[in-house]
C-alpha cells in the first residue's frame, strides 16, 4: 500500500513537471530582411551567436482596468531583426495571482544592424 | 572621423566554432556618422584613413593585421594572431552615375555598384533589389561580407555562371600607410570606371588583368580590401527542383554535363525540340553509408522576373535541439559506427524534401542559414569530368577508414580567371563533405587526419584537384598549393611581392599563409609587374 502511494506520489511530481516544463517555451519571431547587428564579442553557441542580444526581464504592473501594455523599444533606431518572447510557467502564476495586474515580461531581441 | 575600438582578447573563433585561435586586440571600426559628414565618398575615404593608421600602428610593433567580417569560413585564414580587423560596420554603397564609367566599359552602367568591404550577400542582394537588379550567383547562404567572400572563393552551384569573385570588376586595397597606398584595380582588358572615380577614393589606379586576377582570390595577403565593383544583372526566378533521380545518372551528368542528352527530363523544363533544358545550378546529396540506387538532387532553371510569385519563405522554420546532436556526437565519437544510422534517422533535416519545388530570387532561394553548432566542412574541388571517380575513391576511404559524421554533396562551377582561385577547372565540381565537428577519439580519426586522407587518396589517384580555402583541409600537408595549382603560385607571390613592400607582406600574413608556404616571396623581383597595361 505504501510503496503505492510512493509511486503515486511520484507519478504526480513527473506530471507536474512535465507541465511546468511544458508551460515555458520560446516564440521567435524574424525578421525576413536585413542583416543583424553583429556583435564580434558574443561568443555564445547558440542562433544569436556573433549576434548583438539586447535583454527584457522585467515585471509591468498595470492598473486593472488596463486591458494590456505597450512596452517601447528605443534602442533599434534601424528596426527589428529578431524578438524572442519567453512564455514561463512563473510568469503565468504571476498574472493569474495578481488578476492581471502584474506581467512579466522576458524578452530578447536583436536590431537590424545599421545601414551607412 | 571613423573611430576603431581596440580590445585586448585573448581568442578568436570562427562562427561555425573551428577554433578558438589565439589573439591579441580585436579592432572595430565605425564610421563617421552620415550626418556629420554627408558625403558617402568623404566617410570612405575617411574610413581608409583610419584603416591606414590601424596598420602602421600594426607594422610599428612588428605585428600582423588581418580583416574579417562574418568569421564564415572554416580554414583558419581569416585568423591572425596579433591583430584581427572586425570590418561589418563598414558598409557603405555607392552608386556609379554614368560619367565614371571608362570609356571602354563593355558593362552597362546601369549594372555596376560600388560596395565597402563589410556588406554582406544580403545587404548587397537588397540594394540591388531596389534597382531590379541580382547578384549573378551566391554561396549557399547569404551571410558573408563581400571581402570575404572574394579573398576565399566562395561559390554557389551555378555551373554557367562561376564565383562570386567572378563578377567582380573592380579592387580597392589598401597595401600601406601612405597615400600612395590605396589602389583601385582593374583588368586592363575589361576596364569598368575611370580615373575619375579612383580620384574620388583618392586611389592610384592600376589596370593590369594579371595583378588584378592575382589579387582577386587573395587570401588576405594583398592588403585590406576596402571596396569592391561588382557587375550585377537584371533581377531573375530560380525555379528550384528536389529530385530522386538513379545514382548512375546523377553521375552521368555530373561527369558529363550533358543535360541536353540526358534521360533526365522535368516537365516544362525542355527546349522548343523537347530536350531537357541546361539548368542554372545542379547539386548532389550523397550519403556515402547508405547503399541507395537513387541520390537526391537540387536543379533550379532560370526563369525572368515576374510577380506575382508565390512566397517562397516557409512562416515557420524549426531547428534540432543542438543538445540532441551534441549528444549524438558524443555517442559517434565512442562508437562511430552508429554514425550511419544517426545519418538516416536525420535525413529529413539534413536533406532538401524530394519533389519539393520553389519559384524565388537569387536572394529568396540562398537565404539566411542560422547558427547550429559547430560544423565542419571538407571541399576539394576537381576537373568535374573527375566527378564520379574521385566521388567513388572518397567514399571508399570514408566507408574504410570512417565513418565520419557528415554527408557529401557535389557542386558545379564555371571556371574563375583568378589566380589562385579553386575553381580552376573548365567546370569544377566541387565534392564536399559537411557535418558535424566531432573530437578524436580511439575509434575515430580527427578531422584533420581525414582531411589528409582525402588529399592523399586523390593523389593516389591522380586525380588533380583544389582545396576550398574557407573549409577544413590538412593545410600543412607538403607542397600542397604547389601541387594545386603548379606555376600559378610563383605568378601570385611575384604580383604580391611587386604590390606590396616586405614590411606590408609580413603585416598582411598569417598562420594560413605560412602553412601553405604562401607567405614568402620568390626570389625574383619584377619591378615592371605593376603597371597600368
Amino acid at each position: 500500500m505504501k510503496l503505492g502511494y510512493k509511486t503515486f506520489v511520484r507519478c504526480c511530481v513527473a506530471v507536474i513537471v512535465c507541465c511546468l516544463l511544458s508551460s515555458c517555451y520560446t516564440v521567435r519571431l524574424k525578421n525576413v530582411y536585413g542583416d543583424p547587428e553583429p556583435d564580434p564579442f558574443n561568443d555564445a553557441t547558440d542562433y544569436y551567436r556573433y549576434m548583438k542580444v539586447r535583454e527584457i526581464d522585467t515585471t509591468i504592473k498595470i492598473s486593472v482596468t488596463d486591458k494590456d501594455f505597450t512596452k517601447l523599444i528605443k534602442d533599434c533606431s534601424e528596426g527589428i531583426y529578431i524578438m524572442e518572447y519567453r512564455n514561463t510557467f512563473g510568469g503565468i502564476l504571476l498574472s493569474a495571482v495578481t488578476f492581471g495586474r502584474k506581467r512579466k515580461v522576458k524578452a530578447k531581441y536583436v536590431c537590424l544592424k545599421p545601414t551607412n | 572621423m571613423a573611430t576603431t575600438k581596440s580590445h585586448p582578447k585573448s581568442s578568436w573563433d570562427t562562427l561555425h566554432n573551428n577554433g578558438p585561435f589565439p589573439l591579441k586586440t580585436l579592432h572595430v571600426t565605425e564610421l563617421e556618422g552620415s550626418a556629420n559628414m554627408f558625403s558617402k565618398y568623404d566617410r570612405y575615404n575617411d574610413a581608409a584613413k583610419e584603416i591606414q593608421r590601424l596598420i602602421r600602428e600594426a607594422a610599428d610593433k612588428n605585428e600582423g593585421f588581418r580583416a574579417y567580417g562574418s568569421a564564415w569560413s572554416l580554414s583558419h585564414i581569416a585568423h591572425q594572431k596579433d591583430n584581427m580587423h572586425f570590418n561589418s560596420f563598414m558598409s557603405i554603397h555607392i552608386p556609379i552615375p554614368q560619367e565614371l564609367s571608362h570609356e571602354n566599359s563593355s558593362y552597362a552602367n546601369e549594372n555596376l555598384f560600388f560596395f565597402e568591404c563589410g556588406n554582406t550577400i544580403k545587404r548587397i542582394s537588397e540594394v540591388l533589389s531596389s534597382h531590379g537588379k541580382s547578384l549573378k550567383t551566391s554561396g549557399a547562404s547569404n551571410g558573408q561580407t563581400i571581402a570575404g567572400c572574394i579573398s576565399t572563393g566562395v561559390h554557389g552551384a551555378a555551373l554557367n555562371v562561376g564565383s562570386i569573385q567572378d563578377y567582380v570588376v573592380g579592387l580597392n586595397l589598401i597595401i600601406g600607410d601612405k597615400p600612395t597606398d590605396i589602389v583601385y584595380l582593374e583588368r586592363h582588358t575589361q576596364p569598368a570606371l575611370n580615373d575619375d572615380f579612383a580620384k574620388k577614393i583618392k586611389a592610384k589606379v592600376i589596370r593590369n588583368d594579371h595583378l588584378f586576377n592575382a589579387a582577386l582570390v587573395g587570401l588576405g595577403a594583398f592588403g585590406f580590401i576596402h571596396g569592391v565593383v561588382i557587375e550585377a544583372e537584371d533581377r531573375f526566378l530560380l525555379k528550384r527542383y528536389v529530385k530522386k533521380i538513379p545514382k548512375d545518372l546523377a553521375l552521368q551528368l555530373a561527369d558529363t554535363m550533358d543535360f541536353k542528352n540526358s534521360t533526365f527530363k522535368i516537365d516544362g523544363e525542355v527546349d522548343a525540340d523537347g530536350k531537357p533544358l541546361r539548368p542554372y545550378h545542379y547539386k548532389v546529396f550523397i550519403n556515402p553509408y547508405t547503399n541507395d540506387n537513387e541520390y537526391v538532387v537540387e536543379v533550379m532553371y532560370k526563369k525572368p522576373y515576374q510577380v506575382p510569385y508565390p512566397d517562397p519563405f516557409p512562416v515557420i522554420k524549426t531547428s534540432l535541439y543542438k543538445d540532441l546532436i551534441y549528444l549524438l556526437i558524443k555517442i559517434s565519437e565512442k562508437f562511430p559506427k552508429s554514425i550511419p544510422w544517426f545519418i538516416k534517422q536525420l535525413r529529413k533535416t539534413i536533406l532538401p524534401a524530394v519533389d519539393e519545388e520553389t519559384l524565388g530570387t537569387l536572394y529568396e532561394t540562398f537565404w539566411d542559414a542560422p547558427y547550429q553548432g559547430p560544423a565542419f566542412a571538407c571541399s576539394v574541388g576537381i576537373d568535374h569530368t573527375n566527378s564520379s571517380k574521385a566521388y567513388k575513391v572518397l567514399e571508399e576511404m570514408t566507408q574504410k577508414e570512417g565513418p565520419i559524421p557528415g554527408i557529401f554533396a557535389m557542386r558545379f562551377v564555371k571556371q574563375t580567371e583568378a589566380t589562385l582561385g579553386f575553381t580552376k577547372f573548365p567546370i569544377t565540381c566541387m565534392l564536399e563533405i559537411d557535418g558535424v565537428l566531432w573530437e578524436k577519439s580511439r575509434k575515430i580519426m580527427s578531422l584533420t587526419e581525414y582531411s589528409r586522407r582525402m588529399i592523399e587518396v586523390l593523389q593516389e589517384n591522380d586525380i588533380p584537384f583544389t582545396i576550398h580555402w574557407g573549409k577544413n583541409s590538412d593545410w600543412k600537408f607538403p607542397n600542397l598549393v604547389n601541387d594545386m595549382f603548379g606555376e600559378k603560385v610563383a605568378e601570385w607571390k611575384s604580383y604580391r611581392n611587386g604590390l606590396l613592400s616586405t614590411e606590408m607582406q609580413q603585416v598582411f600574413s598569417n598562420g594560413f599563409l605560412e602553412d601553405t608556404n604562401l607567405h614568402l616571396p620568390n626570389n625574383t623581383n619584377d619591378e615592371d609587374l605593376i603597371v597600368s597595361l
